[in-house]
Formats: structure tokens, C-alpha cells, sequence
């Protein structure tokens, strides 16, 4: 057991709000792409939202071995992001005829990203990071007075 | 006549489970946006005595090996089954994790001076004062 272990549970978490705020952040930037990927007739496809899943990082064999047993759990190594997943919700459909990527009845496709969604997300995710950020400072103001022990 | 009283191994003790407490809360504020994460807590064992009794019982030998290699600790994770805070089944309680943080982190502080303090009385005695 490393004793930097509670700094590198915390930093896995700050890796994946962060990433989470990358995504949020890309959504908003992509709110009117119309143009995002090609489809299996050759047409363009506007931008899909993106989203993070988030899983716990408890993948020793000790913690495999406890649920197995029915034993107490060991405390984790922090989380990390296992999937980026897309929206399956149906895009949003404008009418303007003039338009370049407007369909035959002049609607044109755009993205299914709720940018007031997005900006929640990004706050909680700020917020989740400083959180963490401060039990960084907690350990490591744990692991500096560790120090003065015997001075 | 010892000359390291008991009151060190309590410190260490008291020391390693505020360690393993810091772990587990630093893990529950990581998952506070992990769909269907439970709440982990270090315990004292005495207080799942009832509970860790069949958990013995695997071993056939006192002389085997445990499996966990926290089973000589006097403490244990556990998790919080059975409460909900959020729509996706997870449990963590931000404000009260932050106030545990705290808490913990003076506990630690106060556990680390106490020992800082014995070790200089001991060092007084050793020099006779001088």
C-alpha cells in the first residue's frame, strides 16, 4: 500500500472531471455542426451529443476476491471513465430552406445538444474537481505532518 | 520496564486508521458523479463483531493465511448499502464527505503531535533533563 494512494485516487478523479469538461465544452462548440460525420448513404450527419460513463477503478484482485466472498470491501483506487458514449436522441429539426444541408422539404438537422444540459454538466463537474481538489490539500497536508513526527 | 509504552502502539494504531479513513473518503468524493457507487467507511472490527464471526470461519487453520491483508487490523471497510441520494443509484453525501475530510485531517494532526510530544519526553529522559 502506497501511501500516496488517497493523492492518486483524488487525481484520477480530477483527470475524469476533467475530461468530462472536454466533452461538455465540445458539445457546446459543436452545438450548430451540421457537418460531423458521413453515414452509411453517403450523406452528412449532424453532431452527436457526447457523454462520459463513469465506473469505479476497483480492479484488484483483492476487491474481486471480497465481493466474491461476501467479505468487507477494500476502499477503491479512485474512478476512471470507461466508455464515451453518444445520445441516441433524435436530432433537432429546423426549417430553413435556404440552408445548404436542408432536406427536400427545406428541415435542416441539428445536433440533439441542450446547451443549458451542457453548462449544468460543466458546473458540476467544476464543482466535482474542487472537491477533489481540496482532498488532495487534506492528504497532503496529512503526509507533510506525517514528516514531523520525531523532530 | 518498556520503554515505549503502549500509548505508541495506540498512536500507530490511531495513525493508520485515520490513513485508511482518508483513503476511503478521498475514494467516496472521486465517485460522486460514478453512476451506482455506494458509500465506503472504515469501521473499528468490534463493531461488526456479529457480522465478521462467519467470515472466521473460512479459515480452517488459525495458521492460514487471511484473506485480506488488513484481517490483522483493527479496522475494516465497509460499504453503505440501501441509500440513495441521487437518481443514479449513488449514495455519496458530498457535505458530509467534506466535513469527514476535515475532521479526519485534524484527528491526524492532533494524533501526529501527540506522538512528536512523547517522542520528546522520552529524548527529555534519555538526556536527564539536561
Amino acid at each position: 500500500m502506497s501511501i500516496f494512494h488517497a493523492i492518486n485516487t483524488s487525481a484520477s478523479a480530477l483527470t475524469a472531471q476533467r475530461l468530462r469538461m472536454d466533452i461538455a465544452s465540445s458539445n457546446i462548440a459543436n452545438a450548430n455542426s451540421t457537418r460531423a460525420t458521413i453515414n452509411e448513404n453517403g450523406e452528412w450527419e449532424p453532431y452527436r451529443r457526447k457523454m462520459v460513463v463513469f465506473e469505479p477503478k476497483d480492479n484488484s484482485f483483492q476487491s474481486f476476491l471480497n465481493t466474491a466472498a461476501n467479505r468487507p470491501s477494500t476502499p477503491g483506487q479512485g474512478v476512471e471513465v470507461s466508455a464515451i458514449v453518444e445520445d441516441e436522441e433524435p436530432f433537432k429539426q429546423m426549417y430553413n430552406p435556404a440552408h445548404p444541408d436542408a432536406n427536400d422539404n427545406g428541415y435542416v438537422l441539428l445536433p440533439n445538444v441542450n446547451p443549458l444540459q451542457e453548462m449544468v454538466d460543466l458546473m458540476s463537474a467544476t464543482r466535482s474537481h474542487e472537491a477533489n481538489v481540496t482532498a488532495i490539500n487534506a492528504t497532503k497536508g496529512m503526509l507533510m505532518k506525517a514528516l514531523e513526527i520525531g523532530k | 520496564m518498556k520503554l515505549f509504552s503502549e500509548t505508541f502502539t495506540l498512536l500507530e494504531n490511531s495513525l493508520n486508521y485515520t490513513t485508511a479513513k482518508n483513503r476511503s473518503i478521498s475514494n467516496n468524493i472521486a465517485n460522486v458523479d460514478t453512476p451506482g457507487y455506494k458509500v465506503k467507511d472504515v469501521v473499528f472490527k468490534q463493531v461488526l463483531d456479529g457480522e465478521m464471526n462467519n467470515l472466521e470461519a473460512k479459515r480452517t487453520n488459525s495458521r492460514h493465511f487471511p484473506f485480506t491483508n488488513e484481517a490483522n487490523s483493527p479496522y475494516t471497510t465497509v460499504t453503505k448499502q440501501g441509500t440513495t441520494y441521487n437518481h443514479n443509484g449513488n449514495n455519496v453525501d458530498i457535505d458530509k464527505e467534506m466535513n469527514e475530510l476535515a475532521k479526519n485531517q485534524i484527528l491526524y494532526q492532533a494524533l501526529v503531535d501527540r506522538m512528536g510530544g512523547k517522542f520528546r519526553s522520552l529524548e527529555n529522559v534519555l538526556k536527564g533533563g539536561n
